[in-house]
């Protein structure tokens, strides 16, 4: 087989920021459909399978991290076939062709896609198997199907009297085939998409029965700990192995890519022989720099390179020289942690001809070339069992903690579980990237007239490509993995797909403004980074309404109708925004030592505006209020809805008052959650969230909550103090 | 080192290394789960079992320390037939999401109730606070907690 570089990856703009490759597939193998009689299972498709004891299975292709896909992607199936969610039992997908993401071609949860990308599909597999019992009972009464009726899991006579259970009609419906659409629901006939319900995990949840990737046991694992460079790309010199080995309870210390592993017995004695360990490191290919250097490094490449143009309207230099002022300021975000709950853990098993692995993975697709990347099979040797995901928020869209534990386990030969200290998922983490944000605007008698934004930073596709390429490419030699990998770096430009993450909420500017210029600095300091929930919007937002906040303070205007003026042609935006508003009692008077600040932008397709209450007590910042009004289209689930957006809230929020990793000579400033502080419930504000009620197609929920609350309560900060902070993390002494 | 405790209620005889922290003993000598990992620093909660009917980091508690002692984790704290009132009143609230510190927080909650059946909402924000949650569950935690001081369930309620 030829390769040229241009169809080695060949791209479109993904949705959200994310990868969208554009070849298919050759020869997958799909996943077996159709009746089984000596088990009585039906399978209709990819997702659904019905027994003949009126079970139902329904396997979930979008993992369960917090975000509600367990509960939400139930009730799409379970609407259309016409049992109660509580009757499905959900199992997670094992990576296959049918499970993929269709916005990413790749089996990834992210992006705030999962209800997006299910709502036709789902619906439309439910209701095919509905149809098809129908077809069955009706071949049985020797009636029209047209003319029965489904209700709880069973199909009505037409005499309204008798009845089939569904479980009695699998084989004979496994046997009918469909012509044509199937019909969806019409809106007025759902009883459950849009109605209050309960999450289907929480009892799992709350009885310490919900099974985690850290939860897994296999007969005869052993337990591994990786010490690996304290400096990004350091490699192993030489290491104390003869020394560990003679520790209680250790089982082996083996060399893997990544560092060295301590296997024992016992977890706790893996860790302590662990402390023993020594290791010297080359540092020669490894980070040096400081997080100094990296905003330098910025600010030169700013200086030197205007950037690719995102997006151009009118001629800012034009309307600038008409202007009677114009305003430019700098803002600069650090680098952050994801600091899932959960800290990063697999457990894998190496057999000779194949593996497995038990994993709480974003994309367990990925998690099979990282298994055949440090070991000698094959991507589809693998199976990835996913686990409950103990919080996601992207950190694991990257799967080092599989490969971790497949490397050792292809040394020993032994199931290995490989868990992270809290310590170790903090400083070898990949971040949320560094940014920093120029913008000029002019503004001509109190009129904004010119919009001017440039970007500088990384952008993330070139880090995750490495992973992601030899899963788009099923047919490239493993030898071109690491090539594959590099691609993005390699070939910039010409073989990458176009990467959202650093311009993503910069380029949708929804104020109405004569000129509109939006450039990216495309520079990468070569620390390692990834996906952080809403990506580019966490950090686009702060510069964007933080700076709408400037410009309006200096038209002399209240920024909620200096924007409100600007969204005329914005419906959505202005609805949201001014439903915040009025929420949070804009422009009535506050007690003494509080403010308000205010803030809109949409990500994932979900429009979110919010008014922060905050004051300074005993020198730190206290928020009180949140109003939030959001317009994520079609609700499936109200109340996951309101989680998510709360969610999302305190997770901006948690990014504004403490979010900060810093470098120092290379190495992670920050360990534990002593210095990487998570908010916490005395930290809590009242947080109200308003739905907008809309038919509009459903669009995500997991993230648009977490970016305008930054700026939010930058600008209440403001208000309250006249000082304008333009780097984050937020401080009381501004 | 041999140890013996009593964990929900069933007397265990181990042979462990004595600094072998509490948490790593429960979960995996004793195959109970539900007890998590967090920091390992007793830093976020995860980990909260009760020893003696006080809340305690696991993470950070040497097992030696709970020798003799009585153990409760969030296994011990109701069953799969009849919940506590704060697993059926955190089902009902919908408090979970990723819900990987919930076993930790519903010991914190539970240890509270069991020492002051009527807390006001300070007593509750303080008595949850060294509990992290990181996708931000505390409001409904609140509420969850609360409908239970509110007296309003019995103590012992049937599986939801």
């Amino acid at each position: 087989m030829t390769m040229n570089r241009r169809t080695f990856l060949k791209t479109g703009a993904g949705a959200s920021g994310g990868l969208m490759l554009s070849l298919s597939l050759p020869g997958c193998a799909g996943v077996q459909t159709g009746y089984e009689p000596e088990t009585g299972e039906w399978k209709p498709d990819a997702w659904l399978e019905l027994t003949r004891d009126d079970e139902i299975y329904f396997t979930l292709a979008r993992v369960e991290m917090g975000q509600g896909t367990y509960t939400g992607l139930t009730t799409l199936i379970a609407e259309e076939l016409e049992v109660a969610p509580a009757a499905i039992t959900p199992r997670f997908a094992p990576a296959a062709p049918e499970y993929r993401n269709p916005l990413y071609k790749l089996q990834l949860t992210g992006g705030s896609t999962s209800i997006a990308t299910s709502w036709e599909p789902l619906r439309t597999a439910g209701a095919s198997a509905r149809e098809m019992l129908k077809m069955a009972a009706a071949r049985i009464w020797k009636v029209e199907a047209d003319a029965c009726t489904v209700r709880d899991g069973h199909v009505v006579h037409p005499n309204g009297i008798d009845s089939l259970r569904y479980g009695q009609l699998v084989e004979l419906a496994s046997k009918e085939v469909i012509r044509g659409d199937v019909a969806l629901k019409p809106r007025s006939e759902w009883k459950l998409i849009g109605k209050q319900g309960n999450r289907l995990d929480a009892r799992a949840k709350s009885t310490g029965t919900a099974e985690y990737g850290i939860d897994v046991e296999l007969p005869g694992q052993v337990y591994a700990v990786v010490t690996r460079s304290p400096r990004y790309g350091g490699r192993v010199g030489s290491f104390n192995g003869d020394e560990v080995r003679a520790m209680p309870g250790v089982v082996d210390v083996v060399e893997i890519e990544r560092g060295i592993a301590v296997v024992a017995d016992k977890y706790w004695r893996a860790r302590k022989a662990q402390a023993a360990l020594s290791v010297n490191w080359d540092f020669s290919d490894a980070l040096s720099l400081s997080t100094s250097d990296v905003f330098e490094g910025y600010r030169k490449a700013a200086d030197e390179d205007p950037g690719e143009s995102e997006r151009s309207e009118g001629d800012f230099d034009d309307v600038a020289e008409a202007a009677s002022t114009v305003l430019s300021a700098e803002y600069a975000q650090p680098y952050l942690a994801h600091a899932t709950l959960e800290p990063m853990n697999a457990t894998a098993w190496y057999q000779g001809d194949r593996a497995e692995v038990w994993a709480p993975t974003q994309a367990p697709d990925l998690g099979q070339i990282a298994v055949a990347r440090v070991t000698d099979l094959s991507p589809g040797d693998v199976t990835i069992h996913t686990t409950f995901l103990g919080g996601g928020f992207g950190r694991r869209l990257t799967q080092d903690f599989i490969e971790e534990a497949a490397a050792v386990s292809f040394k020993i030969g032994k199931p290995v579980k490989v868990i992270w200290s809290r310590e170790e998922d903090t400083r070898h983490d990949l971040f949320r990237p560094a940014m920093l944000h120029r913008m000029k605007a002019s503004l001509a008698d109190g009129e904004l007239t010119g919009w001017h934004h440039q970007i500088v930073g990384p952008q993330i596709l070139d880090w995750y490509v490495r992973n992601a390429a030899p899963a788009q490419y099923p047919w490239a030699p493993k030898f071109l993995y690491n090539s594959l990998g590099s691609a993005g770096l390699m070939f910039e430009g010409i073989a990458t797909p176009k990467d959202m993450s650093a311009i993503e909420g910069a380029i949708e500017y929804p104020y109405g403004v004569g000129s509109i210029d939006i450039r990216h600095t495309h520079t990468d300091p070569g620390v390692p980074v990834t996906w952080w929930r809403s990506v580019g919007f966490s950090h686009n937002g702060f510069a964007v309404e933080t700076f709408m906040d400037e410009l309006a303070h200096e038209a002399g205007e209240d920024p909620y109708q200096f924007r409100r003026k600007l969204l005329a042609n914005e419906p959505r935006h202005q609805e949201v925004l001014n439903r915040a508003a009025k929420m949070a009692g804009w422009g009535e008077p506050l007690a003494e030592g509080r403010a308000r600040g205010i803030a809109l932008f949409q990500s994932f397709g979900t429009y979110v505006a919010q008014v922060v209450e905050a004051g300074i007590e005993h020198g730190e910042i206290r928020v009180y209020r949140v109003s939030c009004a959001v317009d994520c289209g079609q609700v499936v689930n109200p109340r996951i809805v309101e989680d998510q957006i709360e969610g999302g809230i305190l997770f901006g929020l948690t990014a504004a008052l403490y979010g900060e990793i810093t470098l120092e000579q290379g190495e992670v400033q920050q360990s534990n959650f002593h210095d990487y502080r998570l908010i916490r419930q005395y930290e809590r504000p009242e947080v109200t969230v308003d739905i907008v009620d809309s038919e509009a197609a459903p669009t995500g929920v997991g993230e648009p909550g977490v970016p305008p609350v930054i700026p939010a309560l930058g600008n209440a900060l403001f208000a309250l103090t006249g000082q304008r902070q333009r780097s984050l993390p937020l401080t009381a002494d501004a | 080192m041999a140890v013996s405790l009593t964990v929900n209620g069933v007397e265990r005889k181990l042979d462990v290394e004595g600094d072998t922290p509490l948490l790593w003993v429960v979960r995996d000598e004793l195959g109970l789960k539900g007890t998590k990992f967090g920091c390992g620093a007793g830093l976020c909660g995860a980990c909260t079992v009760h020893l003696n009917g006080q809340p305690v980091r696991s993470c950070s508690t040497p097992v030696e320390l709970a020798a003799g002692a009585q153990v409760t984790t969030i296994e011990g704290l109701g069953d799969q037939d009849r919940l506590h009132a704060l697993q059926a009143a955190w089902i009902e609230q919908g408090v979970p999401q990723c819900g990987y510190c919930q076993s930790g927080q519903i010991m914190s909650a539970a240890h509270l109730l069991a020492s002051n059946p009527s807390p006001s909402r300070d007593d509750i924000v303080t008595a949850m606070t060294g509990n992290i949650c990181r996708c931000g569950t505390y409001s409904r935690i609140i509420a969850a907690v609360e409908s239970v001081a509110a007296g309003s369930r019995p103590d012992q309620q049937e599986g939801a």
